[in-house]
């Protein structure tokens, strides 16, 4: 096994692995084929997709939203080389829910569940406190993980502004409980003495009551009142996010980072790459989806000389297709098709090459997904993906699903 | 009974951009504001994300213009709508004094509470776009004849959109009943504001806008008449050469080529270039189809879009696609 293949591997290895990106760069096409190809390794794999696209989301059966795992069926699985020990399980996560199951596992009586779920600010609150619906999908893994059913869990991440709120979100949903402000709504008159705290108070006070005053709203009623109900669960609430956070940045869980070709999406995956290095994530590799390769390999040609050859093109293609055939027109048609996929080539290799250079030096996998002629929309699609990242590597015999697809490029050793 | 032509973006006084992550809406945005400036209106794009990516599509490297705002090209200025720095601005306006605002605000337990409080991100973004609406540069003559807005991606841009007529249906009296009702009436006005979706010619993009089209009508006051497709592939064959790749398949390999490629590979290439733009082409016209809107569609750039120049060809094309525009 080469250190490439090596590095490959890591993608799969671990008990969770998390695809993080910006929006429309394949995320869950891309997750979900790594869950497959785990599954065709011989694992038990679930994928936790978040918002796939219609005809995936029906090909992964996981059209209704159950927030349960569905198993996918094992004559599916068969067909794709998935041997027996292995199975694939697909889970739609319903945030709102898994937020509200959270509520109900913490709190101490039904009557403080009741009082924060009726709670206006608690109906805002994972829509405004930022990353939280993020959160929730991390709890969710975490309560998946915790039930040790599968090997592998694959979660494919929100689409989001910002892609990596949701490692902050316990954090921040704990510091926000934690603070002073909100000590001070709780319980104003235990800070109350506090030298320092004063000048503050008291602009805080004017501020928020201008807010009250303008807004009409009986906000920080009801900001006290759920943070009252919301105190009794904190602890369990605390330990558990402690737990999350944990195991997000053990040993356990692998990052992949999903990029498109494009300048922009380039871009992000670098600034994404610094800030996950920032939480002491454990990046495996970098999947740039998408990625139009040179049929066959290699650097794409350039073509300024083959005018020339055109006369050699169009005789080829009179003797094959008949003298009535167009062969000049349709000579030229097919050079200018070479010349303009050769520039998307290369300037996707051009536009990806300070990525990859990048992830090459700090030791990670990155791998080149071909763009494929079709969207990816079943089970073969995604079958197609799985191959062309884990094709090259050294476990010959098996079958190409579909041939002369180009393979994903990967890192020379 | 047909309905009217759409007007012309440029007789708007506000346009606000959105569309799923991916599909290049802020180059749409900025692509109108180098059409608008060169037909002689002053721009103004708006950027609400935390990361400004305006002012380097018009120079690589280029530092964020900040609340602030800058001119990145002739006419056209850009700026980001901090919502902590709006905030601060309007309560200083309504209070009379700002030090007091000031140091509650940099207070990171007040940053903490208003995290969590829902909702008047968008309502104080949309109020500063409103202010700026109405800044004049000389009595009677508008400061900006045209606000670009990049809006935060779909999902997003619809709750975005919604806030003040959530709090004018929420808050019976007071300046923010008056003022959210001023924000909406800018918002919902058929004439000064249109929406305008962006998407790519496929599957998610074109579900996620038919979506939106469909909540905007029932949710949302707002005009939407068209919708931009972006980056949608050229014709790849001269008409009747549409089969190419499979006649390209069928020569013999060792066919010698001189400098071309191997017949195999022309066919890779030529297939390739085909099933994308069938594919573009039969999600631009689902699109069509079901949403019953002009589709306005933007050529793919293969050289990316990354300098006044092409934002300008881009532009021309947005401004192009209808018959009704003028300057």
């Amino acid at each position: 096994m080469s250190a490439s293949d090596f590095a490959r591997a890591a993608l799969l290895n671990p008990r969770v692995t998390v695809c993080v990106g910006s929006g429309g760069v394949g995320k869950t096409t891309v997750a979900a084929a790594l869950a497959l190809e785990a599954a065709r390794r011989g694992r038990r794999v679930l994928v936790l997709t978040i918002d796939p696209a219609r005809r995936l989301a029906d090909a992964l059966g996981v059209a209704a939203l159950g927030n349960q795992p569905e198993a996918l069926p094992n004559a599916a699985l068969a067909a794709l080389g998935v041997p027996p020990q292995g199975s694939l399980c697909a889970l739609m996560l319903d945030m709102k829910r898994t937020f509200d199951d959270l509520v109900e596992r913490f709190a101490e009586t039904p009557e403080t569940r009741a009082r924060i779920l009726e709670n206006p600010i608690y109906q805002h609150i994972s829509e405004a406190l930022a990353g939280s619906i993020e959160y929730s999908a991390m709890e969710k893994v975490y309560e998946l993980d915790e039930q040790r059913a599968y090997d592998l869990i694959v979660v494919d991440t929100p689409p989001s502004q910002h892609a990596l709120d949701f490692l902050e979100a316990p954090q921040r949903l704990l510091e926000f409980l934690d603070s002073r402000i909100v000590h001070m709504l709780i319980h104003p008159a235990f800070v109350a003495g506090r030298i320092g705290f004063r000048v503050f108070q008291r602009g805080a006070r004017r501020v928020l009551k201008l807010l009250e005053r303008v807004t009409g709203i009986g906000f920080l009623e009801d900001v006290s009142e759920f943070l009252l109900a919301f105190e009794g669960m904190s602890e369990g609430f605390r330990e558990r996010a402690g737990g999350v956070r944990a195991l997000l940045l053990g040993r356990d869980t692998a990052f992949v980072l999903v990029a498109g070709a494009g300048r922009d999406s380039v871009q992000q995956a670098l600034q994404l790459r610094t800030r996950l290095a920032g939480f002491g994530t454990s990046l495996a590799g970098v999947l740039v989806n998408r990625v139009r390769i040179w049929p066959g390999g290699g650097s794409p040609p350039e073509l300024a000389g083959a005018q020339d050859s055109l006369g050699a093109l169009a005789a080829a293609l009179a003797t094959s297709e008949g003298a009535d055939f167009p062969a000049q027109a349709a000579a030229q048609a097919a050079l200018d098709a070479a010349a303009g996929y050769a520039a998307f080539a290369r300037r996707d290799a051009r536009e990806t090459a300070a990525l990859r250079d990048v992830i090459e030096k700090q030791g990670s996998y990155w791998g080149a997904i071909p763009e494929l002629a079709d969207d990816v929309h079943d089970l073969a699609g995604l079958a197609r993906i799985a191959h062309a990242i884990f094709a090259s590597e050294g476990d010959g015999g098996r079958e190409a699903p579909h041939a002369g697809e180009p393979h994903a490029r990967t890192v020379p050793d | 009974m047909t309905p009217p032509p759409p007007a012309s973006l440029l007789e708007r006084r506000l346009v606000i951009v959105t569309g799923k992550g991916g599909t290049g809406k802020t180059t749409v945005a900025a692509a109108l504001g180098v059409a608008a400036a060169s037909r002689g209106r002053r721009v103004l794009l708006v950027e609400v994300g935390r990361d400004e990516q305006i002012p380097s599509l018009f120079e690589a490297g280029s530092p964020p213009a900040g609340y602030a705002g800058r001119e990145v090209h002739p006419g056209v200025t850009t700026m980001r709508i901090d919502p902590f720095e709006a905030l601060g601005e309007y309560l200083a306006l309504q209070l009379g004094l700002s030090a007091p605002v000031e140091l509650v605000l940099r207070n990171r337990a007040f940053r903490q509470l208003m995290e969590a409080a829902p909702g008047w991100r968008e309502l104080i973004t949309l109020g500063k776009v409103w202010h700026l609406e109405q800044m004049q540069a000389s009595p009677g003559r508008a400061r900006f004849d045209l606000i670009v807005v990049d809006a935060p991606a779909t999902g997003h841009g619809v709750t975005f959109l919604s806030a003040p007529r959530v709090v004018v249906s929420a808050v019976q009296t007071g300046p923010l009943r008056r003022h959210a009702a001023q924000v909406e009436a800018l918002v919902e006005d058929p004439v000064r504001t249109a929406l305008l979706p962006v998407t790519l010619a496929e599957e998610l993009p074109v579900r996620e806008t038919e979506e939106l089209v469909r909540k905007l009508r029932n949710d949302v006051g707002i005009t939407v008449d068209r919708v931009v497709v972006n980056a949608v592939l050229p014709r790849p064959f001269p008409a009747g050469l549409e089969d190419l790749d499979t006649r390209l398949r069928r020569l013999p390999e060792a066919t010698p080529l001189g400098a071309l490629p191997a017949p195999s590979v022309l066919a890779a290439c030529a297939a390739h270039l085909r099933t994308r733009w069938e594919l573009h082409e039969r999600w631009a016209r689902t699109l069509a189809e079901s949403i019953g809107l002009p589709c306005v569609r933007l050529p793919y750039l293969r050289d990316g879009v990354e300098d006044p120049a092409s934002l300008a060809v881009l532009g021309a094309a947005l401004l192009a696609d209808l018959p009704t525009e003028t300057t």
